[in-house]
């Protein structure tokens, strides 16, 4: 029972809540503990790292009936999101009341408001990070700005993760098999398989089912973990996508960690991100969903140009180590033909 | 062409087999080891050149490995004139710690997915009657046009930035220079 839901017309990158950068910035004296591998867990986190938020804010006015896009960026946990027209006196809050085109758009839950903008140019939602003198604005989160969260001052109530990690997967949840471009990342085998919710992939160990990592799958737009923090601990499990794996494996001199669109290359004697070692869109690449919006030039890398080029009755598209066939008439995607591996 | 399918059936098996020795990477060296070798000095990390206000921003990000790896990826690589455009003082904010998360934001804006070269921006953009828009690493879209022969890309807030001289072809991906910074907006 999925909310996973994909743009009638527009498909794509859109909805994104403007989360602060507070994602990751805890616990950062408590980390070389991490048990290898699989395990990451047995954290001693006191602070969870939780984005997202309920949105209070004031509802949109006609834009709500276009919330059927993608939710690119729909971490929710604990915290509070504050209006971002809620100036606390925290000093550094800085009021959106936007411009004609922005909108507070809530989803059908009724649960999140997020701000967006309607780009009236192509017809498609934007998330709109904002440049002041300070720098990119990205927005609070209980109205933390982002420096203050950097410093592990624990602005975010810690993280119920750990806490789940080792029960019982939820029966809500066991038909939840993951959809969109995640399907083909996180793949079920003999030992765990995947599930999800509005939050996390879970993988579950087969052997007990009980929950054995999970993680939050939603992308943020324009956001990364700045090199030189510590990976959050509360998500600290290998959970680098299946194709980028051998690339990338568990046990190695690094930790590798997926999040937010980049693979991190993590130190695993001090848990601080020492590097990014790939990046990946998200974009919701899957057969039968149209092309998301900006693919519509050939990417193919080099390679496989020789096989795979476009004629009318096929488009041929490259996003996160796949390469997927496209009907350029219905700009559906109608097949996965090519992993880089 | 029948020998067209037989290799797309080929590859096809092949990865499915592939996929169902699903391993967890240990008992051989790590395909970046390997890859890394192979690709040595001509990946996009080693080609950025003269763009060393670029290189310097993406070794703060920790993405000069990710511009070292795999890929692929096409690089919109702006100038050292292009960020001297920037107002006074922005980058050197940016280069700093606290500057850093909002700097890879901005550096993800100009990395697209894929191998793209410019003659496949144009066709798109003839597609699409006169503008085509660009996925970037970073979640927002550029946007690219035509200008004579030259092609444009823009950014949410309207900068407009042309592609200077040719495809750089790089063992993982594509350069194109550019002499303006893109940023979100």
């Amino acid at each position: 029972m999925l909310k996973w839901m994909l743009a009638a017309g527009a498909a794509a990158l859109a909805i994104t809540a403007p989360v602060a950068a507070q994602k990751g910035h805890g616990g950062g004296k408590e980390h070389g503990q991490q048990a290898q591998g699989q395990k990451g867990g047995g954290a001693k986190a006191e602070r969870g790292n939780r984005g997202g938020g309920n949105d209070k804010a004031m509802r949109g006015p006609q834009r709500v009936e276009r919330q059927k896009v993608v939710q690119r960026d729909d971490r929710r946990g604990q915290g509070q999101m504050r209006a971002k027209s809620d100036n606390r006196g925290r000093g550094n809050a800085k009021a959106d009341r936007g411009g004609p085109d922005r909108v507070m758009v809530r989803d059908d839950r009724g649960r999140d408001t997020r701000v967006v903008r309607f780009d009236r140019r192509d017809d498609d939602f934007h998330f709109v990070p904002r440049w002041n003198d300070r720098g990119l604005v990205r927005g609070f989160v209980d109205g933390c700005p982002p420096g203050l969260a950097k410093k592990g001052t624990g602005c975010m109530p810690p993280g119920l993760a750990k806490k789940v990690v080792g029960t019982a997967l939820p029966a809500a949840l066991v038909g939840n098999m993951l959809a969109g471009p995640y399907r083909s990342w996180y793949r079920d085998n003999d030992d765990y398989f995947y599930r999800w919710d509005d939050d996390y992939i879970y993988r579950v160990r087969r052997d007990g089912g009980l929950i054995d990592a999970l993680f939050p799958y939603a992308n943020r737009d324009y956001y990364y973990y700045p090199v030189g923090m510590s990976y959050p601990l509360d998500y600290n499990y290998y959970n680098v996508p299946y194709q980028y794996q051998s690339f990338y494996p568990d046990g190695g001199d690094y930790w590798y960690r997926y999040g937010d669109g980049a693979i991190y290359q993590v130190n695993p004697s001090n848990g601080l991100i020492s590097g990014i070692s790939a990046l990946l869109t998200g974009n919701p690449f899957a057969v039968g969903q149209p092309l998301p919006v900006g693919y519509g030039m050939y990417n193919v890398p080099f390679a496989y140009r020789d096989r795979y080029y476009d004629t009318p009755d096929a488009w041929y598209r490259y996003n996160d180590g796949y390469i997927y066939r496209v009907d350029p008439t219905t700009q559906l995607i109608t097949a996965v033909i090519d992993a880089l591996v | 062409m029948s020998l067209n399918k037989l290799t797309i059936a080929a590859a096809m098996a092949a990865t499915l087999a592939l996929g169902a020795c699903n391993q967890k990477g240990g008992d051989t060296a790590p395909k970046s080891e390997a890859a890394k070798d192979a690709a040595g000095d001509a990946t996009i990390a080693a080609g950025l050149g003269d763009a060393t206000k670029f290189a310097a921003a993406a070794k703060s990000t920790g993405l000069d490995a990710t511009l070292a790896g795999p890929g692929p990826y096409t690089v919109l690589v702006p100038t050292d004139a292009a960020f001297d455009k920037l107002p006074a003082g922005a980058l050197d904010t940016l280069m700093k710690d606290e500057g850093r998360q909002e700097l890879t934001g901005i550096l993800t804006y100009h990395i697209l997915p894929g191998a793209i070269l410019a003659d496949d921006i144009g066709k798109a953009i003839d597609a699409g009657k006169g503008k085509a828009l660009l996925a970037t690493m970073a979640g927002g879209t550029l946007t690219a046009t035509k200008e004579g022969d030259a092609i444009v890309i823009s950014d949410g807030a309207g900068t407009k930035a042309k592609i200077l001289g040719s495809d750089e072809k790089r063992s993982n991906g594509v350069i194109h220079r550019i002499d303006a910074v893109m940023m979100p907006s």
